[in-house]
């Protein structure tokens, strides 16, 4: 069976009598795995809801392959979904609840045992099969119902943040047990999170959902390094923006002047916070305000006059709190915002912009 | 689009009110016809006109009078005292002991008439307790303080009254209570302060509950009440058995009287309990 | 748990006051002859058991029955889907639903009989066990209602969408996912409704006419034949040890 390609067609979807998708388009091609990512109230779980058919589209269309899922109820779609919670039946063994979907269509007992029981080898819980599903752990439980997932042998997967019922180590485990099956079976694949490091490891590609609209889709590097709005460059954790007029390629940044790439005119720069250095020769001076040692790193806050800035340094040598230091934003690093909404300058800048409108990539 | 979303709402709610409809609409027409059956009754005699008369003989008779004495009498005792019992009970108990929790809950499928039945075999004159004591020092079976109708419904009602109350009283309370404790609060000051604010709301819908059925009370007082005064129940029945024209009439209005306020009470205590809950 | 002595000495007269009377009934049944001041019976006998089965006793208990089963049955079809309802939450104004429910189970079940019994006069439902079924749901409808609905909510909705998610037709669902995990809830509802019909006694009395109800006959053997009344009333007894018996075992069992 040869994979489909998932296509949202300008859904709105109301749950609860407003609209909290508005005319959202989206298309994940055939085989590939999409991590749809946003802050909690955007819409993501909706998205994933509406695609299911747990959710009705006001307006719009979802289409798997050729077909048409408008009017199709949720058990005749052929997508299977692992919710946020493992949502297993009490009653059921293990096994019995991976079987499910086999037993919803009607296979017979050893079929299903047999079927069942390749799964949970998958899954890597062999041997799980008879135990009842109260006595495990919430990683295995996630497991299970991932395997009763792949049991009903969908053309489409979609997971609702299945990581982040888990502590760190578990999550690790299982983001590369889905990555390693969705490769292997070349399952369309679209995967929810907040997270937006795991959108990144789970996801080809990654689309961020800001209210009810996606804002900017394509590969991860893309929207952590090239984001498309202010709005994108906060949520990837670009908290740095730098706007002003750029003259003869520079840019007058509280007094010094600072190398940036593009043409002459307003724009606004964005810099990662990892990517902005301490050097003591940098022509840019600030003072430390915060110097927190973050396990991987020390993330310092710097204030250049009433311009704050947020770098990641390595642990060794970074400096502490109270210090003048030179800051060096480098040229080759620094993003240049595509023109549009309004932008704030500081990186601690409270209110959220528009960051609306843009059609998917 | 907006108005897609509040029209599919509203079929939504149209969906759910007609589900509820057969069960609401079969209590609706049962409960809503026995009163007005009631009322009809108590105005219109066997094929006769319209009139207040069954209304005037109750107002006029001693032995209404009586009743409703008797009746509002066993009601307020039995519900004070099971009230009071249950209270203390749930204090000594607290969120504790599994055991006795099961153990309160097995006068629940117990019918209130077989507790009237062992209650005259135990506490009549010649009964178990009168032999096994060598004599009781009250009468409690057929007294005219109807003492053994209010002790049956303390017994049954109190078991119910404490799991009202533990319900109350669950991890959220003993959390606050250690709150309490930690900041300096006593015993004494946290019962008053963090304990007693959570249970009075169950305990005042529980006792108004109590309240409404003791108030219809009739085959326990029939079982081990006294022949006089007879509860309002007991006093319609025995109207149907007097007079066959007029006692119709009258036995409806007196069970008239009861079941509507006994229906004012259900509403005054379903208002309270909305209100706790956030209304 | 740690129970300090008081729990344990105020357990120990709960049991001692649920148990004895029970002792004591179950003693009075089997004694033929018990003349004061003895504590114990003089002569132990099947007098009481075999002169209440004789009569309308057994007429009555299987009356009762039926009445109580098809009573039970009614309120569970028509009070399910209220109780999925105003379980979840739908309703914009449930408080009027919860009012309608609350003051049936107060009203004295006379009064509700007797008013019915207007009615029934007209329709030929006095004496017959379809009235008495009538007169009795108007108890048991809102008693089932209410244990019900407990078990309707978010859980079982999220384990429902889980099911349509995993390709399960609506009747699959229902019989695969709903009923299990509503089960032991509509055990309880099913039981609390079945005893509150079988320990009916006011609206039995009005609208049954003649028809013997295990109640009604047992009443007047209290004052005449105190035998056999303790062993009518073991008999009335026997689905409240039966549920009992069940809620103890469902209780020591794992989930």
């Amino acid at each position: 069976m040869s994979p489909l390609a998932l296509e949202i067609d300008a859904i709105t979807v109301s749950p609860g009598g407003a609209p909290v998708l508005r005319g959202l388009s989206l298309h994940v091609a055939a085989g590939t795995r999409t991590a749809l990512v946003g802050p909690s109230g955007a819409g993501k779980t909706t998205l994933l809801r509406a695609v299911a058919g747990l959710a009705p589209l006001d307006d719009g269309d979802v289409r798997l392959g050729e077909r048409s899922l408008r009017n199709v109820p949720p058990h005749r779609r052929g997508v299977a979904v692992v919710f946020q919670e493992p949502r297993l039946l009490a009653h059921l063994s293990v096994e019995e609840n991976v079987a499910l979907p086999l037993r919803a269509a009607g296979f017979g007992g050893s079929e299903r045992r047999s079927r069942a029981r390749e799964r949970l080898d998958e899954v890597g819980l062999g041997g799980f099969a008879a135990r009842r599903s109260q006595g495990l752990s919430g990683g295995e439980q996630q497991r299970v119902a991932l395997a009763r997932a792949l049991c009903a042998d969908p053309d489409l997967l979609l997971l609702d943040e299945p990581l982040a019922a888990l502590d760190p180590n578990r999550r690790e485990d299982l983001r590369r047990l889905i990555v390693r099956l969705q490769r292997e079976r070349g399952l369309t694949t679209l995967v929810v999170t907040h997270d937006r490091a795991e959108a990144a490891e789970l996801g080809e590609r990654v689309a961020l959902v800001l209210e009810g609209r996606i804002v900017q889709h394509g590969p991860p590097k893309e929207l952590f390094e090239r984001p498309v709005s202010a709005a994108v460059a906060r949520f990837f954790g670009v908290a740095n923006l730098l706007r002003g007029e750029v003259r003869d390629g520079l840019l007058e940044v509280r007094g010094t002047a600072v190398a940036v790439p593009g043409p002459d005119g307003d724009a606004t720069l964005a810099i990662r916070p990892e990517h902005a250095r301490v050097d003591d020769d940098a022509a840019l001076r600030a003072v430390v305000r915060e110097s927190v040692y973050a396990g991987t790193h020390v993330k310092l806050v710097v204030d250049c006059h009433d311009l704050r800035l947020e770098l990641h340094v390595p642990p060794a040598g970074a400096p502490a709190a109270g210090r003048e230091i030179g800051v060096d934003l480098p040229r080759e690093r620094l993003w240049r915002l595509p023109e549009d909404d309004e932008i704030a300058v500081s990186a601690a800048a409270a209110a959220p912009s528009r960051g609306a409108g843009r059609p998917s990539a | 689009m907006e108005a897609r979303g509040a029209a599919r709402l509203r079929a939504e709610r149209r969906r759910a009110l007609l589900a509820a409809a057969p069960a609401l609409g079969v209590l609706t027409l049962l409960f809503g016809g026995a009163l007005a059956g009631a009322a009809r009754t108590s105005l219109v005699p066997l094929g006769g006109e319209p009139t207040l008369d069954a209304w005037r003989a109750l107002y006029g008779d001693p032995a209404f009078a009586d009743s409703v004495r008797f009746t509002l009498q066993v009601t307020l005792l039995s519900t004070l005292l099971s009230c009071a019992l249950a209270m203390l009970v749930a204090l000594v108990m607290r969120r504790r002991s599994v055991v006795v929790r099961a153990l309160l809950s097995m006068p629940v499928p117990v019918p209130h008439l077989l507790v009237a039945v062992a209650a005259v075999l135990w506490l009549a004159p010649g009964g178990l307790a009168d032999r096994a004591l060598g004599g009781l020092p009250l009468t409690l079976v057929r007294d005219d303080l109807g003492l053994g109708v209010v002790l049956v419904y303390v017994y049954k009602e109190t078991p119910f009254l404490v799991l009202l109350l533990l319900a109350a009283m669950g991890e959220a309370l003993a959390a606050r209570e250690e709150a309490a404790a930690v900041h300096g609060a006593s015993q004494w000051q946290r019962l008053r302060w963090v304990v007693w604010p959570a249970v009075r709301t169950p305990l005042v819908v529980g006792g108004i509950v109590v309240a409404a059925f003791v108030l219809g009370a009739f085959e326990v007082p029939l079982t081990i009440g006294p022949s006089y005064p007879p509860t309002l129940s007991e006093f319609a029945l025995q109207a149907t058995q007097g007079d066959l024209l007029a006692g119709e009439g009258v036995a409806a209005a007196t069970l008239l009287l009861t079941a509507v306020a006994s229906t004012l009470l259900a509403i005054l205590a379903v208002r309270l309990a909305k209100d706790a809950a956030g209304g | 748990m740690v129970e300090t002595r008081v729990q344990r000495v105020l357990g120990g007269l709960l049991a001692t006051a649920f148990a004895l009377p029970l002792l004591v009934l179950v003693v009075r049944a089997f004694a033929d002859r018990w003349r004061a001041p003895a504590l114990l019976p003089q002569d132990w006998g099947m007098r009481g058991i075999e002169l209440a089965f004789s009569g309308q006793a057994a007429e009555a208990f299987w009356t009762s029955l039926l009445v109580a089963v098809v009573t039970t049955a009614v309120a569970l079809v028509l009070g399910w889907p209220a109780a999925r309802v105003l379980g979840e939450r739908r309703l914009k104004r449930p408080a009027i639903a919860f009012l309608l429910l609350a003051m049936p189970l107060l009203v004295p079940p006379y009064a509700t009989g007797a008013g019915l019994t207007e009615w029934f006069l007209r329709l030929g439902l006095v004496d017959t066990v379809s009235g008495i079924v009538l007169a009795h749901l108007v108890g048991v409808l809102p008693y089932v209602v209410v244990v019900l609905l407990s078990a309707f909510g978010p859980e079982v909705t999220a384990l429902e969408e889980m099911g349509r998610a995993s390709g399960l037709a609506p009747l699959q669902r229902w019989r695969w996912v709903t009923l299990p995990a509503v089960a032991p809830t509509l055990a309880a509802a099913a039981f609390l409704g079945f005893l509150v019909s079988w320990s009916q006694y006011g609206s039995s009395l009005a609208v049954g006419g003649g028809r013997p109800m295990l109640p009604v006959v047992m009443l007047p053997f209290v004052r005449s034949d105190p035998q056999v009344a303790a062993a009518l009333a073991l008999l009335f007894l026997a689905p409240a040890i039966a549920a009992l018996a069940l809620t103890a075992r469902a209780a020591r069992s794992p989930l």
